[in-house]
């Protein structure tokens, strides 16, 4: 009785509870924790990018100009993971357990397994950023060409979306939307993505970002998502996060000033936030979890 | 929430205003009530005699403005319009709360009871749902378009309903293609929302009705009061309604952007009208000013 009620009260209220749940807001007080500010990780890299977490929690990153892949483990210390890595720039681990990286120095995508023996994926494609799905297809960002590319399981590539100044990408914790980074526009672009890998109904979901009070883009990045659907975008004046309808929640500031490139959720519990930042590398605990991309039907 | 000795506002009975207070009323001046109790007043019953218009609910898929979005709309026309003139029209935001009959707006029996008083012309209402793209997956989440509609700033929601919404209905009834017989209502994102097509295009919709309207820096609108001041006052007749209990959150305090609204109005020389009452985020002062709201909205025009 009380469910048969409930049932029936929800359906005649739902249009108007529907509004006043809209009309509130996810703030970023909701995701940081009082006296938990930037930790700094590591330091003296000449520009760090494409922070990727591993299936124990460790976040490797790469520092482009020095062609190096590091990891963080889960004791703090940073190690060399790879060397040589022509400029290697997006990282994300996939479901297979290897590390797709974007190494645009040779035109590649590329797996490294466990002892950083590199295997293509494609080639023949420049990249920035990547996301691997649940399923191993991937997606990648081609800045130059103005593409989102996607590598389909039998490794096999296509343009899926055009006409853009993509940087970022990343999925929605049920993959079922992708969103890229546009570092001309102040909004977050936003695609259905279909069975095939296919990309649909694009449009201008996320926004406006907030831009530097001194003019100029936002300089949009890396993004990561969080288990209740929030989104996370490295930017000029900081770390911003939006809700999943769309609406920005608030900044969060940036450790040091200058570049902030890309962000994830690394450590045991996906509980902390990693930022590259330059020459440096910094994390920092939330109320927040990321996610693991399951593998679909 | 403080209790308030006053004289009766617009919309509120003084028969539930005596229920509610426990029937321990001293006299009928001073009366106890809890804020934001307003109700329903006669106009927004179903009266004896009065005809009845028809309501009839659509889908509706946007290839166009926003493509891969679907919603559910419903179209009300009043038992006058004949198909002999063309209609004039009312488009409403969050649609279905709007139609419903046992809701806070009840605006079909408004119209109705209006209508039927030539207290506002023979209008067609649009009720529309915000869109929704489905995923394709049946586990995955489908993207809600609501806020990015309603809450963005730009002519793209102006472009669907120019472009989409009211070529469709047209196909069906004549409609009146005259700004000055157009009227668009909102509650809360709708609310802007409303504003903001008539901002967009005042050539197209001349009359504006927002309920706690979200001016807020939900997606830039808290700039609207700004813009107003600084710019040529467009063809606008705006009906805004806000309580002091409404919401005060990360995006801003609705209460503080519509009084900032309304003082923008005043001084850019608008032809507004301003309701602040006491209520919160919901659609029961609105509900219960419908009537006069819409007389306002729609005086001196021919009442056909």
């Amino acid at each position: 009785m009380i469910r048969t009620w409930l049932l029936f009260t929800a359906g005649a209220l739902g249009l108007v509870a529907c509004q006043q749940a809209h009309a509130q807001d996810m703030s970023v007080s909701g995701v940081l924790i009082d006296g938990a500010g930037w930790q700094l990780v590591g330091q003296g890299y000449k520009f760090t990018e494409g922070p990727a977490v591993d299936l124990q929690g460790q976040v490797y990153f790469t520092d482009i100009p020095n062609n190096r892949i590091h990891k963080i483990g889960l004791d703090d210390q940073v190690t060399v993971f790879a060397d040589n890595t022509a400029g290697t720039n997006g990282l994300m681990f996939g479901p297979d357990g290897l590390l797709y990286g974007c190494r645009n120095g040779d035109r590649r995508i590329v797996t490294y397994d466990k002892q950083a023996q590199v295997q293509t994926v494609v080639e023949d494609l420049n990249s920035n950023d990547l996301v691997v799905t649940g399923n191993g297809g991937v997606y990648v960002t081609d800045p130059p060409g103005g593409k989102v590319w996607y590598i389909n399981k039998q490794r096999e590539k296509r343009v899926v979306a055009e006409g853009l100044k993509p940087n970022g990408v990343i999925l929605w914790p049920d993959q079922g939307t992708l969103v890229v980074t546009d570092s001309a526009e102040p909004i977050l672009w936003t695609f259905r993505v279909e069975r095939d890998g296919s990309l649909s109904q694009k449009d201008r979901y996320y926004g406006p970002l907030q831009l530097p009070a001194g003019g100029g883009g936002p300089g949009s990045d890396g993004m990561t998502v969080d288990t209740l659907g929030r989104l996370y975008v490295t930017t000029r004046v900081g770390l911003q996060m939006f809700d999943p309808t769309g609406r920005l929640g608030g900044t969060i500031l940036k450790p040091q000033p200058g570049a902030l490139s890309n962000v994830c959720f690394g450590g045991p519990e996906l509980d902390t936030l990693y930022v590259t930042a330059g020459d440096k590398v910094y994390k920092r605990r939330v109320q927040s979890r990321g996610v693991r991309y399951p593998a679909a039907n | 929430m403080l209790a308030e000795w006053t004289m009766f506002r617009t919309g509120r009975s003084l028969i539930m205003k005596t229920m509610l207070a426990g029937c321990a009323l001293a006299s009928l001046t001073n009366v106890t009530y809890a804020a934001d109790d307003y109700v329903l007043g006669p106009d927004s019953q179903v009266q004896p005699g009065v005809p009845q218009g028809t309501v009839t609910k659509h889908t509706w898929k946007s290839e166009k403005v926003y493509p891969g979005t679907e919603r559910d709309y419903w179209i009300y026309v009043p038992k006058q319009y004949d198909g002999s003139q063309p209609a004039s029209v009312m488009v409403f935001q969050d649609g279905g709360a709007y139609v419903n009959p046992e809701g806070q707006f009840r605006s079909t029996i408004v119209f109705d009871n209006l209508i039927h008083k030539k207290e506002m012309p023979v209008t067609i209402g649009i009720f529309l749902n915000p869109g929704v793209i489905p995923a394709t997956e049946p586990n995955a989440k489908p993207r809600q378009n609501r806020s990015f509609e309603y809450d963005s700033l730009g002519d793209q929601y102006a472009r669907f309903l120019l472009e989409e919404i009211l070529p469709e209905v047209g196909r069906t009834y004549k409609l009146t293609d005259q700004a000055s017989q157009r009227a668009i209502c909102g509650i809360s994102s709708g609310g802007i929302c409303a504003w903001t097509v008539a901002w967009e295009r005042p050539d197209a919709f001349s009359k504006v009705l927002s309920h706690v309207g979200s001016f807020t820096n939900i997606r830039g609108g808290h700039v609207y009061h700004a813009l107003i001041r600084k710019t040529e006052r467009k063809p606008i007749r705006v009906f805004l309604q806000d309580g002091s209990g409404d919401l005060d959150n990360v995006h801003g305090s609705w209460p503080l952007a519509n009084q900032e609204m309304a003082a923008a109005l005043k001084f850019a020389k608008y032809d507004y009208r301003f309701e602040f009452g006491d209520g919160g985020h919901n659609g029961k002062h609105g509900g219960a000013l419908l009537p006069e709201s819409l007389r306002w909205l729609w005086r001196n025009d021919d009442a056909r």
